[in-house]
Formats: C-alpha cells, structure tokens, sequence
C-alpha cells in the first residue's frame, strides 16, 4: 500500500480531519492532502511527525503487509467517537510498545489460557459461566480473595498486557495476533470497580474465540455472562460462605454494613456482594432490590483514598523497558517515550547503571 | 581544512555538545551531517523541559548538513534489515541516519550515544565506522572532561562487539 494511502487510513481510525491533523503536526493543510493523495511523497521527517500525532509506529508506513486492526471491546464506551478512537489508539500504541520491548528482550511468550468447555455461543448458560469462573479460579491459583493476586497472576504469568489510563468508558480488551491479550482500565475508576473490571474483561479474553467469531460487539447475554463469571471469580462460595458463617448472627443473618466491610476484604463493590448473595442465597428480586437501595448510599460515602491510585504502565513493561535500555537494545530517546519521562530523567536511568555488565549467569536449578 | 568530512552526528552527542557549550567550536572543526528527522524532531524532544526551551538548529542550517532520506528508501532498508531491526527500537532520526548511511559509498564515521546503533553497525561489519564522542573530541583536541559512560569508547566497543557476536551467533545478520 502507499504511504499516502496508509497515512489517510491511519488519520481516519483516529479520528482526525485533514485540519486537525494539520493542526496538530504543523504540516500544510495543502501538502497533507497532496501526500495523501499519492501526488508528493513526504518528508521522512514529517512521516516520524505525523506517526506520533496518529500514535503510530513508524514501521506502520513502511512495511509491505498492513497488519489488522485488532477489535476493541468496549465496556460502558463513551457516545463520543472521537474520544473512542483516541482512547484505542493510545491503547493500541502502549501495546504495541510493550510488545516491541519483549522481542527486544527475547521474552516474547504466550500462555495456554484454561478454556470453556463450550463451542457454541447460543450454548454458553449463566451455569457454565459460573462453573468456567471455578475452573479459572482452580487454574490461576486465586485462593480465598482473588482480587489481591488476579492482576499479577495474569500480567506475570498469563502475560496479559494490562494499562491504566484515563479515559471516558470503563474498560477495553483486546486479542490481537501482534501483542496478543490486553486489558485497558480505567484509571479514575475506585479501586473496586477496577477489580471487577478486570475480572468481567478477562472473561471475554477467555472467550474471544467463542463470541468473536460472528460479532464484534458483545450481546446483552453475553455481557450478563462476563458479569457472573467476574462475580464468582471475585467472591468464590467457599471463602465467601465460611465469612459469613463468622458475622452472621443467630438467626443466620448478616447486617449490611457488616457486608461492606466484607466487600472492602474481596476488594469488590458492596453492589456486587449484594448480588452474589442474592444469588448464593436464592434471595428474592424485589428484596435484593430494596437492598441495593440501601447499599448505594452506603457506597457513597466511600472515598477512594490515596494509596488507590495506579501506576499507568505495568511492571513488568518497565522492568522490560529498563533492560533493553541496558542490554543497549532500546534508544534513550525511545525509552524515554516509552516511559513517558523526560530525555533528562530517562538519562539517569543510565547513570545509575554504572557498573552493570549483560554477561548472562545462568543459575542451576534441576 | 575540517577533520571528519564524513560525520553523522547523532541527537545525544548533539545535545551533549550544547550542554558543554562546545557546539559552535566543534561544528568549526568537523563537518558535520545530520538527519532531517534528528534536527527537527529527536533533538527538538530531547532537549525541551517543560515545553520552555530546546536547541533549535535552524540557525545552523548553513553551517552543517542536514539530509533528507525518501521513505520509500527508508522502506527499502528497513524491509532488507527487518530481522536486525526487529531486536532492537532505535528513534527514527536513527533510522534514517542508518539508511543514509546504507546506501552511501563515502567512509562515513556514526557518532552516537545509543547502545543500538553501535550493535547495527557490529552486526553489519562495519564497527570501525562507530565512534563516540569522548574518542570524536580527543581527536579534534576538544576534551575537557570524563564524559558519562553512554559517551565512551568502553561503550562504544561494548555495544559493537555485542553487535557483532550476534552476528556470529546467528541472531544478526547472516
């Protein structure tokens, strides 16, 4: 494909004007439309420009092979499509950095997820949800309250790549054949809500070979799914059960603001609680409705506290970055864009390197 | 007559230069050449801190070289070298620096600061053509003072020998 061509295809998935493009790249609004067109071959000075205000790689106006446009699920997205296209573009681009950095460091890996024992979309019941959510839980060693270890576990060992950023939506997941999983949540999100965010992606994650087959949105059904698979995956029967044995008092019951207390300890939602024990318990709708009434203004006077904030990039993609850095495989330049810091900051990155040496030392373990 | 008439300068040694304040004497006694993408971008994003102030080139415009590399020639490198390229991420003043220099017959000489560029250049056989600043400015009789690691001949050979290893080793060129 031609540069021009591939430049007005990426323009468009941003979602940017002619104007705006010029706007933001201070190229002409003329020569932008002449590159565009295939009539003037650019710069490669204002092709590295214009990559940068479409968060693209340069290598996506160079290589032969247009490389698909991995398909982003939307959780709660904003009704703006501008804000759409930018938030997935910076997505995409923290993804494809990650994973530049992995073939970097030769630490390219992929993990066999555990997979539902469905096939069939239509077939997929709120039961095997909640029975894939046990074989998940069994399978990712979650223990009593998942929500402590559910990230980790997936970044460390699933490699899912898993970004914080601010945005207007909830949550966006991602399957692509290039970077491979990846989560994107939002960072202004409770602490809570995160967590079961991440819990309802991961279901899709799971089941991206199921449901993305035929659609690229999910269904109201199989987002109800997501929602119970990520409810049993947070509050296991087990753990949750033996809780509330300990609080309930003699008449078998549990006050609501005990329940609060157990929702901060799974790190989930007291509307989720609310939910799973409804469902535990087979309580009744309407009731289960006055007690989320009830919760709600509870839940408002929770305020996220300082230590609820998260750092934007995942360890393991700084620790990666910080090792190519080293390793003499990443520029100080792009570390210091992939880090998100100054060229000065990213200097005394090296600085404090002073004696490393990259002579491998391999450990006996068998 | 200028010592180095074939010298690419790269955006870390350029940025050094201007924080030693040894910028003008230096571009008197080297002739100095550099990419389009390094002048107007890299160098640009390097040098400012908090969107105050960065080192404009432009005024120098006619005191140095500045090259312009088509995309599609960039292209054409970076499909022959795709493998190298691929483990490891230069910026793409790099990038255009190393087509520049791919496709010239001239001897040219690669000043940098980056670990990449000197494993290219040990990968591709060519690690005489690297050099760093520290060796650039005792050779013009402009060093001054113990310049960072990243500035060394240490690093330079550190980084070619690991270029050229790979190399060797099958994970470079072959």
């Amino acid at each position: 494909m031609e540069i021009g061509k591939r430049l007005k295809l990426a323009r468009e998935a941003i979602g940017y004007t002619l104007k705006r493009a010029c706007q933001e790249s201070g190229i002409g609004d003329s020569s932008l439309s002449e590159i565009e067109n295939g009539k003037r071959e650019p710069k490669f000075s204002q092709l590295s420009r214009l990559a940068e205000v479409y968060k693209r790689t340069v290598d996506f106006f160079l290589t032969d092979k247009l490389p698909a446009e991995p398909i982003m699920l939307w959780r709660d997205g904003p009704g703006n499509i501008e804000d759409m296209k930018k938030t997935e573009a910076d997505f995409r681009r923290l993804c494809q950095q990650y994973h530049k950095l992995e073939l970097c460091t030769a630490e390219t890996r992929k993990a066999i997820f555990p997979q539902p024992d469905v096939t069939n979309p239509e077939q997929f019941s709120w039961l095997q949800a909640e029975s894939f959510a046990g074989i998940v839980h069994n399978n990712l060693c979650l223990g009593d309250i998942p929500s402590a270890s559910l990230k980790k576990i997936l970044e460390e060992r699933y490699y899912v790549k898993i970004f914080y950023l601010e945005f207007a939506g909830n949550a966006i997941s991602t399957v692509s054949d290039e970077f491979g999983p990846a989560i994107l949540l939002n960072s202004r999100n409770v602490p809570w809500r995160r967590n079961y965010d991440l819990a309802h992606e991961l279901f899709h994650l799971l089941t991206w070979s199921i449901f993305r087959v035929e659609s690229k949105e999910p269904s109201e059904s199989e987002e109800k799914l997501a929602n119970s698979f990520a409810s049993k995956l947070l509050m296991p029967e087990k753990p949750l059960q033996q809780r509330l044995a300990v609080l309930a008092n003699e008449k078998g019951e549990v006050q609501l603001e005990q329940l609060d207390d157990l929702a901060r300890e799974f790190s989930v939602s007291l509307d989720a609680m609310v939910y799973r024990i409804a469902t535990l318990f087979k309580i009744k709708k309407e009731t289960t409705e006055q007690h989320l009434v009830v919760a709600k203004q509870l839940s408002g006077l929770h305020k996220p506290r300082e230590s609820d904030k998260v750092e934007p990039l995942p360890e393991r993609y700084r620790d990666l970055a910080i090792r190519a850095l080293r390793e003499g495989r990443l520029s100080l330049i792009q570390f210091a864009k992939y880090m998100g810091i100054s060229y000065k900051k990213a200097q005394e990155y090296l600085a404090e390197d002073e004696g490393f040496t990259d002579e491998k030392i391999s450990i006996p373990v068998a | 007559m200028k010592r180095f008439q074939f010298l690419l300068l790269d955006a870390g040694p350029i940025i050094k230069l201007f924080e030693l304040g040894i910028w003008d004497k230096f571009i008197e006694k080297c002739d100095v050449t550099i990419s389009r993408t390094i002048a107007e971008e890299e160098v640009v994003f390097a040098s400012k801190e908090d969107e105050k102030e960065w080192i404009d080139l432009s005024p120098y415009e006619n005191l140095i070289k500045i090259v312009d590399v088509s995309p599609s020639k960039i292209a054409a490198f970076h499909s022959r070298f795709a493998t190298q390229l691929s483990r490891i991420e230069i910026h793409p003043g790099e990038l255009e620096i190393l087509a520049f220099f791919c496709e010239s017959s001239e001897p040219w000489q690669v000043c940098t600061s980056d670990g990449p560029v000197f494993q290219f250049l040990g990968m591709m056989g060519k690690s005489e053509q690297g050099i760093s600043l520290e060796e650039l400015l005792q050779k013009i009789g402009l060093s001054k003072q113990k310049l960072e690691r990243w500035y060394t001949r240490e690093f330079r050979e550190q980084h070619t020998r690991k270029g050229r290893t790979d190399s060797i080793q099958g994970r470079g060129l072959q």
